[in-house]
């Protein structure tokens, strides 16, 4: 194996309440690691993040200069679409089609509902009046055109943009996938009028086939990107100011890494930039167990991310299922699930007598009843406490204190009594309910898409993740647990674990069975032009060529359904000798999707992308030394009460983490305890830390 | 069910297990089939049901399905092949005088059995392009049930496991799409295994007794939150009527909607006594799949409205429980055989659009002012260079009433409708037709208001080739109501006319059967708006002007309907304004 470089890199991930830092610098050989927390600064993430990365570096002694890389998970398009405060964007579109974005795929919200809100109409990403139409028109199937683009209409628009003072403006027509040159010659034309503006066209952002889709994403983009550029901008710059001589990478939501320049161009393909860095680390931290077959639940206050890592492989969303609140937005997601269910998620008894854990969560403030802060309605949280399974005096290492007798309070007046239970059997329900609904989310995650857990190991993280891991695998019948080194800063760890990654698509429409030579050369020359696109970018980001890979997907669908599936395309061309391997493909993953493939009908290319990808060096973490015979006892913190899921209560011992040692083995009953993560060892299983620094929990 | 109760933790589990099944049986299917009414509009229903044919549960797809296969369920008993259920059976049914919503949503149905005992059934309803009716797609102007296509009463697509290849060849040769139908019938086949097996998992895991009693009490649950809310209601007969244009042959003769809402402690009924008699097309409703179903939607849209309750009711029998529906044998809700009963969408709308309005001097809070309570369906058709045909059917949008808090929603499925529509550039793409617009009417403005009704779309279609449309609509007549002193919205049209040659443009009736038509013709269909909630006068000057910078609104209607005077700069004028509205104010008093 080549020696490291000599170099010091940063992950720095944001979250709602934390902001997560991970440092590893390398030399002679050896690389040291140090984590660190410190409050986000929701108001500017920067702050937060150029105080953590200043603090951590003192930390870790490393001289600012000597900083190479800063990759970064951050929420800031996210938080832009919560918040609704995005760019005012102009639009041109096609006469006759002024409001796709308004009646997007006129399916509401809600099934059952008179009163319902329609996001996209009453806080649309951009107003009606904003949206001009041009009259141009380019015809299907051949992209030919039939009117052609009114100049003199698009520059009247654009001098009303500039009086209206809009700095953004996006150039969406009808079947640009087929013809671009009506958008490209627009897009100069606002650029003549408004040099500064942020113009992007449809085909630019992502260029497929389905208007409203292909619409959307791109008013997305235009809303979120001149802030997030900016952002991203002021932070690479604030950066260089306090010495940092640092490239600045940025966490994509398909999990890769970009650079500043591309990810504000396209910000739409970082609106997933945070939960990303946890699924990444999943992977990384399950190859270091040797273990490819994951499903990783990252647990947090409010929510709980989950996704599963088949055979190593990051699965990404299929593009329509790919929204952002209640946009659609083509930028390829990792495939994962957040729901409703975190420490904080509300215990509660509805009107009909239905006992239910979260969605809602008492979030930060006011918080649990234990933290005293004013909070009412029991949480998984003050469930934990009353079980014994979090220890008043070592929450946060025990700088949060809280008030165990509140907890216990609040369970028997609002669920216990009502329900004729005692404390105990009240708070197990809370736990069983909450666990059971992240098992349905993980069901319909790996289950429901023909995935059996049973081969998998459940890998759960987040501060809140290791205390559910056990339960949930069992649940789900996963076949172990396996809790990464730092569970509560996984998602930086992610960071500094990922590859570079580019995607670029294009529809090209044919049937596959009967293509021609003619017609795969239209696709060979689609997919090269997309390939060298990816290269451009690598190259742009200093990657050399020897590093590229390139991986050739073709989005599938038997001729006349709606929804396409992932192929994966034979390296090279595509030639009437090995264009059945793209059938073939395709077929295999409609059977594994759906438990079925109609192997005699036509399928049908839809969409070609290509994903261009160069390793980067991955963060090692440090191993731990060997327990050599050694006992746990060194690592014995104390024992109290603990009650288990199967209801008995026994008194249990807890260890501190970072005092055990490669081959320790802790026996059930044990609670593991660490700085913001705890794991629990129930009666019957044993925890197994490994040389990796990974504890393998048997179910 | 008189055993044990199922404890309150264990109750959640399964609901939440329950919930799953379902959905994960509608994914399959919508993902999976060729149809674009199935896949894009996810005009389709799945679920589990008991022995006795109770809902357990059922996907979140489109409202007219979700209540409808019980109906399907007790015609299969009355008609089953060979008279009696078989492991490994799977059933296709959709007769509409043995339980079925209407003929084109064929149902696939599976029985479940656990240590060879009948369980319950793994079901679903998907509507299919083609089935061989009198024209192709839709059907209004038809004689008799027969011509409605083919029928399906009972008959085993699979016995014991094994498949019956007569019917499935039966099936090929008996529709204009014959490919198309069959591998939607395969994907209504896969979801129904997905649900059986899933089912059968559930009571691996929990037991047989547990699962069952959970789901009675799941039921009763369901059951008791509807009866709270409606027990809310003060008791009495609340009445509203209205009319439908016509049958689709006799032009002028309308149809009268009368609807009675009889609210007696927790309980409730809807009479449609003095409706029309069922008239000599295909425009009838059948009783038990899609009356009862369209009144049992009406109460859960009001009274459980899933936007404003945070409760979560499961999608079972109980709901459907504390609601009576009486429609005279013979009426166009009871249809007698050997009636028509395809054609039943706009009427089930409206019969709710009624019962909102009948409702909403006691539940000021919870309704709606007129809805388009239309639906747009169209077929459109040809035959291709090949020989072979080609039917596309589609969806469009209606608009929602102004409500007590917010304006009506725009260009939207309205009520029991809720599809999705289909991508212009798909279509464009793989059929001989070619979209000229799709955007918000500007030739009407909607009920005014102090929350404004919603504005209906216009979408016209060209036809690339010679070919044939069919269309299933309604409210070309009955304007939608203005509630609480808000404004009457506006009625629909259907206009065709042809881009090759300057034949003028020609005004169709709602609702049209098997129009030919030439290359080139266009039909633009321009849907109802809604009506106005509360005094238009009540609406700040400012919303107004909003509207009007929007194009929601003209600066005459805004001067007009409202009393707000928009000045030259497109800002509120406002002395002008006052001033116009006390006038008004006056005026209207």
């Amino acid at each position: 194996m080549e020696a490291k470089r000599e170099m010091t890199k940063i992950g720095v991930d944001v979250g709602g309440t934390f902001t997560d830092l991970v440092l590893e610098t390398t030399k002679d050989g050896t690389s040291r690691v140090h984590v660190h927390k410190v409050s986000s600064t929701p108001e500017d993430q920067s702050k937060g993040v150029l105080r953590g990365i200043k603090e951590i570096c003192q930390a870790a002694q490393v001289d600012p200069a000597d900083v190479k890389l800063v990759v970064h998970g951050t929420t800031v398009a996210t938080n832009i679409t919560l918040e609704h405060n995005g760019a005012e964007v102009g639009m041109l579109t096609t006469r006759g089609f002024r409001d796709i974005l308004h009646i997007a795929r006129h399916k509401r919200p809600h099934n059952f509902s008179m009163q319902f809100d329609v996001p996209w109409q009453s806080q649309p990403l951009i107003k009606r009046r904003n949206r001009i139409p041009i009259s141009e028109r380019i015809l299907p199937p051949s992209g030919a055109v039939d009117t052609p683009l009114n100049e003199q209409e698009v520059r009247e628009a654009a001098e009303l943009f500039k009086k209206r003072g809009l700095s953004a403006v996006v150039i969406a027509f009808l079947f640009s996938f087929l013809n671009n040159q009506h958008e490209r010659r627009a897009k100069e034309i606002i650029q003549e009028v408004l040099p500064d503006a942020y113009v992007c066209c449809s085909s630019e952002v992502v260029d497929v086939i389905r208007e409203y889709e292909r619409f959307s994403t791109t008013a997305m983009n235009a809303y979120v990107g001149p802030r997030t550029s900016r952002y991203l901008r002021n932070l690479e710059r604030s950066l260089k100011e306090e010495g940092f001589d640092a490239e600045l990478r940025i966490m994509q939501s398909n999990g890769g890494i970009g650079t500043v320049q591309t990810c504000s161009e396209k910000a739409v393909t970082i609106l997933m930039s945070g939960p990303a860095g946890g699924v990444i680390a999943g992977r990384w931290a399950g190859a270091m167990s040797g273990v490819n077959n994951l499903i990783t639940v990252d647990i947090g206050g409010t929510s709980a991310d989950i996704s599963t890592i088949p055979a190593g492989e990051i699965k990404i969303m299929n593009p329509r299922d790919t929204y952002v609140g209640d946009y659609p937005v083509l930028a390829p997601m990792i495939d994962l699930a957040t729901i409703g269910a975190g420490g904080g998620s509300i215990a509660y008894l509805d009107e009909g007598g239905a006992f239910r854990v979260g969605p809602r969560s008492a979030g930060a403030d006011p918080g649990p009843v234990c933290y005293a802060k004013g909070g009412t309605e029991p949480t998984v949280t003050d469930a934990q406490v009353v079980l014994g399974r979090l220890d008043a005096d070592k929450l946060l290492g025990g700088d949060l204190k809280v008030d165990p007798d509140l907890a216990r309070q609040a369970i028997d007046e609002k669920l216990a009594k009502p329900m004729g239970l005692s404390v105990e059997q009240a708070a197990l329900g809370i736990i069983k309910i909450i666990n059971n609904n992240m098992a349905l989310a993980i069901r319909a995650n790996s289950v429901a898409r023909g995935v059996d857990p049973r081969n998998f190991a459940l890998m759960p993280f987040g501060g809140a993740g290791p205390l559910h891991g056990v339960a949930l695998a069992r649940i789900v019948s996963a076949n172990e647990v396996i809790v990464p080194p730092a569970p509560g800063i996984t998602a930086a760890v992610g960071l500094l674990v990922t590859d570079m990654q580019y995607e670029f698509t294009r529809s090209v429409l044919a049937i596959l069975n009967d293509a021609d030579q003619t017609t795969l050369d239209n696709i060979n020359v689609h997919a090269e032009k997309l390939v060298q696109l990816c290269r451009e970018r690598l190259v742009a980001d200093g990657v050399p060529p020897e590093k590229h890979r390139f991986i050739r997907i073709a989005e599938c669908r038997y001729q006349g359904q709606g929804f396409e599936l992932r192929a994966e395309m034979p390296d090279g061309a595509l030639t009437l000798a090995n264009k059945d391997i793209v059938m073939e493909n395709f077929h295999r993953q409609h059977k594994q999707d759906y438990g079925y493939a109609f192997e005699g009908s036509l399928v049908e290319v839809v969409t070609l992308r290509v994903i261009g990808v160069a390793d980067v060096e991955s963060l090692e973490w440090p191993k731990l030394g060997k327990a050599n015979g050694t006992g746990i006892d060194s690592a014995f913190l104390f024992s109290r009460p603990t009650t288990f899921d199967d209801g008995q209560t026994l008194n249990t011992p807890r260890y501190d983490r970072g005092k055990l040692m490669a081959g320790h083995e802790v026996p059930g009953p044990g609670i593991v305890i660490q700085h913001n993560s705890t794991t629990l060892v129930p009666p019957g299983c044993t925890a197994r830390v490994l040389e990796s620094g990974n504890m393998h929990v048997t179910v | 069910m008189t055993s044990k109760e199922v404890d309150p933790i264990t109750l959640q589990v399964i609901a939440g297990a329950f919930d799953t099944i379902a959905q994960e049986m509608g994914h399959v299917l919508y993902r999976m089939s060729f149809s674009s009414i199935i896949r894009e509009s996810q005009d389709l229903g799945a679920g589990l049901f008991d022995a006795d044919f109770n809902t357990l549960c059922e996907s979140d797809s489109t409202p007219l399905h979700i209540g409808s296969i019980p109906g399907y369920l007790r015609g299969i008993q009355d008609s089953l092949q060979g008279g009696e259920w078989h492991e490994g059976d799977i059933v296709i049914h959709n007769h509409p005088y043995y339980g079925a919503s209407h003929s084109p949503d064929i149902a696939v149905v599976m029985p479940i059995f656990w240590q060879g005992e009948l369980v319950g059934f793994s079901a679903n309803t998907a509507h299919h392009v083609d089935i061989g009716s009198a024209t192709p797609g839709l059907i209004i102007d038809i004689p008799d049930v027969f011509a409605e296509g083919m029928l399906f009463a009972g008959i085993k697509l699979y016995e014991k496991g094994q498949r019956n290849e007569a019917i499935w060849q039966f099936i090929g040769h008996n529709s204009r799409m014959p490919k198309q139908l069959q591998d939607d019938i395969e994907a209504q086949i896969a979801s129904v295994k997905l649900g059986a097996r899933r089912f059968i998992e559930l009571i691996e895991n929990y037991g047989k007794e547990t699962v069952l009693t959970a789901s009675g009490q799941l039921m009763d649950y369901s059951e008791r939150i509807l009866r709270s809310r409606i027990a809310e209601i003060p008791d009495g007969e609340y009445y509203a009527d209205g009319f439908m244009d016509d049958d689709g042959r006799n032009r002028d003769v309308r149809l009268p909607v009368k609807v009675c809402v009889r609210v007696q402690g927790d309980s409730v009924e809807v009479d449609l006594t003095g409706s029309a008699d069922q008239v000599p097309t295909g425009f009838n409703v059948p009783f038990e799949g899609s009356t009862k179903v369209a009144c049992f939607f009406a109460f859960r849209a009001l009274l459980l409205d899933t936007a404003t309750s945070e409760e979560y009711v499961p999608q079972n029998e109980g709901s459907f429980r504390p609601i009576k529906v009486i429609a005279p044998k013979g009426s166009i809700f009871n249809p007698e055989f050997p009636a028509a009963a395809e054609a039943r969408f706009t009427q089930c709308n409206r019969v709710i659009d009624l019962i909102v309005k009948a409702l909403s001097p006691v539940l000021p809070e919870r309704v709606t002012a007129g809805n388009s309570a239309s639906l747009s369906f169209v077929a459109y058709s040809g035959i291709r260079p090949s020989g072979d045909y080609w039917v596309f059917l589609e969806v469009n949008e209606g608009a929602y009433g102004g409500r007590p808090r917010s304006d009506g929603p725009d260009a939207i499925d309205n009520l029991m409708c809720n599809t999705r529509n289909n991508p212009i550039e798909d279509l464009g793409m793989h059929l001989p037709m070619i979209c000229d617009r799709y955007e918000l009417r500007d030739d009407v403005m909607p009920g005014a208001g102090q929350y404004r009704g919603g504005i209906g779309v216009v979408k016209a279609q060209r036809l690339l080739t010679d070919g044939s449309i069919t269309h299933e609509n309604e409210r070309h007549l009955d304007t939608p109501w203005g509630a609480f002193g808000g404004a009457p919205g506006a009625v629909g049209k259907v206009e065709v006319y042809n881009t090759l040659n300057d034949g003028g443009v020609k005004q169709l009736p709602a609702k049209f059967s098997g129009v030919p038509v030439k290359a080139g013709d266009v039909m633009a269909f321009y849907a109802p708006c809604g009506g106005g909630f509360g005094n238009p006068l009540e609406r700040p000057p400012e919303q107004v002007r909003e509207d009007v910078l929007d194009g929601f609104c003209t600066v005459e209607h805004a001067q007009r309907a409202y009393g707000v005077v928009i000045t030259g700069d497109e800002e509120v004028d406002l002395a002008a304004t006052n001033e116009l509205r006390a006038q008004m104010q006056q005026a209207g008093a």
